[in-house]
């Protein structure tokens, strides 16, 4: 069943110096299942991923034969309808949750906030609700972190309450960009797993959007590696050993490894035929 | 003896009544050509023995010496020409209203040196970046080439240790390894003593002889290159970090 | 067409072209914003006339007709009409955008220089070199503007000069706050930490590397601030003490005409229309230099 499909998506900017094309011509399916967008900087993956919410600012511009979602036609629905799903049926969760959430209110607040809005949900139920949430993402003492501020949580901590807060709607599909990117290791594979076994039960589509290739073979089903905007390769995330894109190679012959020589590591051949 | 040789070192940051412990009794000691790692997560105060070592941090104990000699306060020029360092983020360790040739005659200014206009091509060619940019600001440049950059005004005082602070944190994978291909080039052509610093125990594995295990400000096992390549630490945070890095995602 | 190319050229040959082609990206980003363009028309207009006041005016600013008092615009020869010593006020005007012109370069010149050294000083040392120069700051910033030059030229006597040096003397205090400001989120970032590490001076630090980053916020201010200067000096040619009679000054004209105001309104209004454009004027630049020069907006 398809959850989401993207036909020939583009994202181009204009600049000074001309159009830039972020994005150029990208197509996939999701379903169910764990989608993983792997590529270096500029390669237009966060992009992408900002494009199905249409979250793309002017002087940028997103065209695309086709985009739906559960039967909606992203590229013709109006704003509030747009609105409507943002949050609700699709969600986010950033890189950094220090710009994420809002630095001057409490945690249970920012939480209890759409509950009580969008929901209606008295006090007493959207604490129980926020709390519950919490709990889901194994915050262990929720009370106390539902009365502090964003800046008194560790990153690991505020990586956590944004999954909570976005997946308290229970949203059909989740767009993780970069998501532990700015944690410590030890932290990353906590956080992760915990969004793993949330999206695994609750039977979400992810779109797990990341510069690194291993985090993303070991957490996704199915792996689209993009260069400059396009997709050069699209494979089954166990199957990522056997690339055969000279690319995708090259991301992962490039990364120093423990015990591995010492000789120089080798570089991606940027002027190769599939780099132009 | 040890170039650079740290004891108990402790630095302890102080505003507004409040006083926080970055580093607490470390000592290392790095011989002369070697290749120092330094690895930890966040807070672990890794960065901050750098930025003591610089004068950037406030000492509150303990002794660092740079050829057996006490480092002065503040550090002056002869140890500007002995010592420099390289920023984790190349976006914000160039000025931004400097062109390349200002930054990179800059510290040849400072120590009255001649012959800029040579010396300045040649610190571009070394770090294999086009003459071409000589006169380029640092937004015209790509990551990767900003921090070629900075490796190149590192350089420029012909120094014989280079403090790297994760100097290849903020770059995509295959420009880390161009990255660290040219450090691990620069150093054998000339000498280098390097002190590095990184979260990634792959990158410090890759480039350093000896590894310090740092946690919460405090060192928790030195390793050589051997004991980690087999898996040889003694302790449980060492053990943890080996096997949470993401070098070992893709073993099945 | 080659000298756009020279302008554009990725790889420049030399830092006199490198820094022709920032300045000409940043005329571009500046040409996108239609209120900044008016606003930089109205700028030059004030330079052209000020240049070429003597071919423009018709008639001697100061010679007097007194047949001629009073005449209401569009009469035959005196297109604004005359004012009460029967002197032509567009030619008054047309010589007073000199005068203005002269107050607000001096001005210009002195207090944001004194301003951003202050505020660099204050900022990049700290501890008791920011409080005392701080708590100076404070104590001008306490008073009125006007107030303090009025003060001032009470006690060195009526003039241009004077007026400016008053005016000067009243404005540095915000340029110090901005450049310390400034100079305080600089002061931490590696770029500087580098060029310590190099064995650089405080004097090289703040002259070759925090000055320049806090320039433009002070350049920014400065033609915000230049409608204020005007104002100012306004104001004290209003109340008597800045530029004194015959000078053709804009502020001085309309208090002179105020005795006329209900009978013969173009008097007073000719020179206010004046003040209001080049005040408009320097507004609408000063807010469009805001979006290109920001250093917030210059690495993107």
């Amino acid at each position: 069943m398809t959850l989401l499909s993207v036909r020939n998506l583009k994202v181009s900017f204009d600049t000074e110096t001309g159009v830039v094309e972020a994005v150029r011509g990208v197509s996939f399916d999701l379903g169910r299942e764990r989608l993983g967008i792997v590529g270096e900087s500029g390669s237009g993956k966060t992009m992408t991923g900002r494009s199905v919410l249409r979250l793309i600012r002017p002087p940028g511009r997103i065209e695309a034969d086709e985009m739906r979602f559960d039967g909606v036609d992203l590229m013709g629905a109006s704003e509030t309808q747009m609105r409507a799903l943002r949050g609700r049926r699709i969600a986010m969760v950033m890189q950094d949750p220090k710009y994420s959430l809002n630095p001057v209110m409490k945690v249970g607040a920012q939480l209890m906030e759409g509950l009580r809005q969008r929901d209606g949900l008295t006090r007493a139920a959207a604490h129980i609700k926020a709390v519950e949430a919490l709990e889901a993402v194994q915050i262990r003492d929720p009370e106390r972190v539902m009365l502090a501020y964003p800046h008194e949580l560790s990153g690991g901590m505020g990586q956590r309450v944004m999954i909570a807060m976005m997946l308290i709607p229970n949203p059909d599909l989740l767009i993780a960009d970069e998501p532990t990117s700015a944690l410590d290791v030890t932290v990353q594979a906590e956080v992760l797993a915990i969004l793993d076994g949330l999206v695994r039960d609750r039977g979400m589509g992810l779109i797990f959007i990341s510069h690194d290739l291993r985090l993303v073979a070991r957490f996704c089903d199915r792996v689209l590696v993009m260069y400059r905007g396009k997709i050069v390769e699209e494979l089954a995330a166990r199957d990522l050993l056997h690339a055969r894109h000279p690319y995708t190679q090259g991301l992962l012959n490039c990364l120093p490894r423990i015990g591995g020589p010492r000789q120089p590591l080798p570089g991606l051949d940027r002027s190769a035929d599939w780099a132009v | 003896m040890a170039l650079i040789e740290i004891e108990n070192l402790s630095v302890t940051y102080r505003s507004k009544g409040r006083s926080v412990t970055a580093v607490e009794s470390v000592s290392l000691g790095v011989e002369a050509r070697q290749s120092f790692g330094l690895v930890g997560e966040s807070g672990s105060g890794k960065s901050t023995i750098l930025r003591a070592i610089c004068g950037l941090a406030p000492v509150t104990g303990g002794t660092i010496r740079i050829g057996g000699d006490l480092v002065p306060t503040p550090r002056g020029r002869a140890f500007s020409a002995r010592v420099q360092m390289v920023f984790q983020d190349p976006y914000a360790s160039l000025h931004p209203r400097h062109t390349l040739d200002r930054t990179l005659s800059e510290p040849l200014a400072i120590h009255g040196i001649g012959q800029t206009d040579a010396r300045v091509m040649q610190a571009l060619d070394d770090v294999g970046l086009p003459q071409s940019f000589r006169f380029r600001y640092p937004h015209q440049l790509s990551g990767g080439q900003r921090q070629r950059v900075a490796i190149a005004r590192a350089l420029m005082l012909r120094p014989e240790i280079l403090l790297l602070d994760e100097p290849t944190s903020a770059l995509d994978a295959s420009v880390q390894a161009e990255t660290l291909n040219l450090l691990n080039r620069l150093r054998t052509e000339r000498g280098l003593t390097f002190l590095m610093v990184s979260h990634d125990l792959a990158v410090i594995d890759h480039m350093c002889d000896r590894i310090l295990v740092m946690q919460n400000g405090r060192a928790v096992e030195e390793l050589s290159r051997q004991d980690l390549a087999s898996a040889k630490m003694k302790t449980d945070y060492a053990r943890s970090l080996f096997s949470a890095s993401a070098d070992r995602m893709l073993e099945p | 067409m080659r000298t756009m190319d020279w302008l554009r050229d990725q790889n420049p040959t030399s830092r006199a072209q490198a820094r022709a082609g920032q300045a000409y990206l940043n005329w571009l980003r500046l040409r996108r914003n239609p209120l900044a363009m008016a606003g930089l028309l109205i700028t030059v207009i004030l330079l052209l006339v000020a240049l070429l006041a003597p071919w423009l005016a018709p008639h001697d600013p100061i010679a007097q007709d007194l047949s001629q008092r009073l005449l209401p615009p569009l009469s035959p020869g005196y297109p604004m009409g005359t004012d009460e010593f029967g002197r032509d006020i567009l030619s008054r005007i047309l010589f007073g955008s000199r005068i203005t012109l002269y107050i607000v370069l001096l001005v210009v010149l002195t207090a944001p220089v004194a301003g951003l050294f202050i505020g660099t000083v204050a900022g990049y040392f700290g501890g008791w070199v920011d409080a005392v120069l701080m708590r100076i700051t404070d104590i001008f910033l306490a008073f009125p503007k006007l107030i303090l030059a009025l003060a001032l030229v009470a006690v060195l006597g009526p003039g241009m000069v004077n007026a400016v040096l008053a005016i000067a003397l009243t404005s540095w205090p915000p340029y110090a706050r901005v450049a310390r400001a400034e100079t305080l989120t600089v002061r931490n970032s590696d770029y500087i930490a580098a060029v310590k590490l190099q064995g650089a001076g405080g004097g090289r630090v703040i002259w070759g590397h925090i000055m320049p980053m806090c320039l433009p916020s002070v350049i920014i201010r400065v033609t915000l601030d230049m409608a204020g200067v005007i104002l100012t000096a306004a104001g004290l040619g209003f109340l008597g003490l800045g530029v004194q009679p015959p000078l053709p000054e804009w502020g001085a004209m309309i208090s002179s005409g105020r005795k006329y105001l209900f009978e013969q309104w173009w008097v007073a209004t000719m020179p206010g229309l004046a003040i209001f454009i080049v005040s408009l004027g320097f507004n609408l630049l000063g807010d469009g230099l805001r979006d290109v020069l920001d250093p917030r907006s210059a690495g993107k």
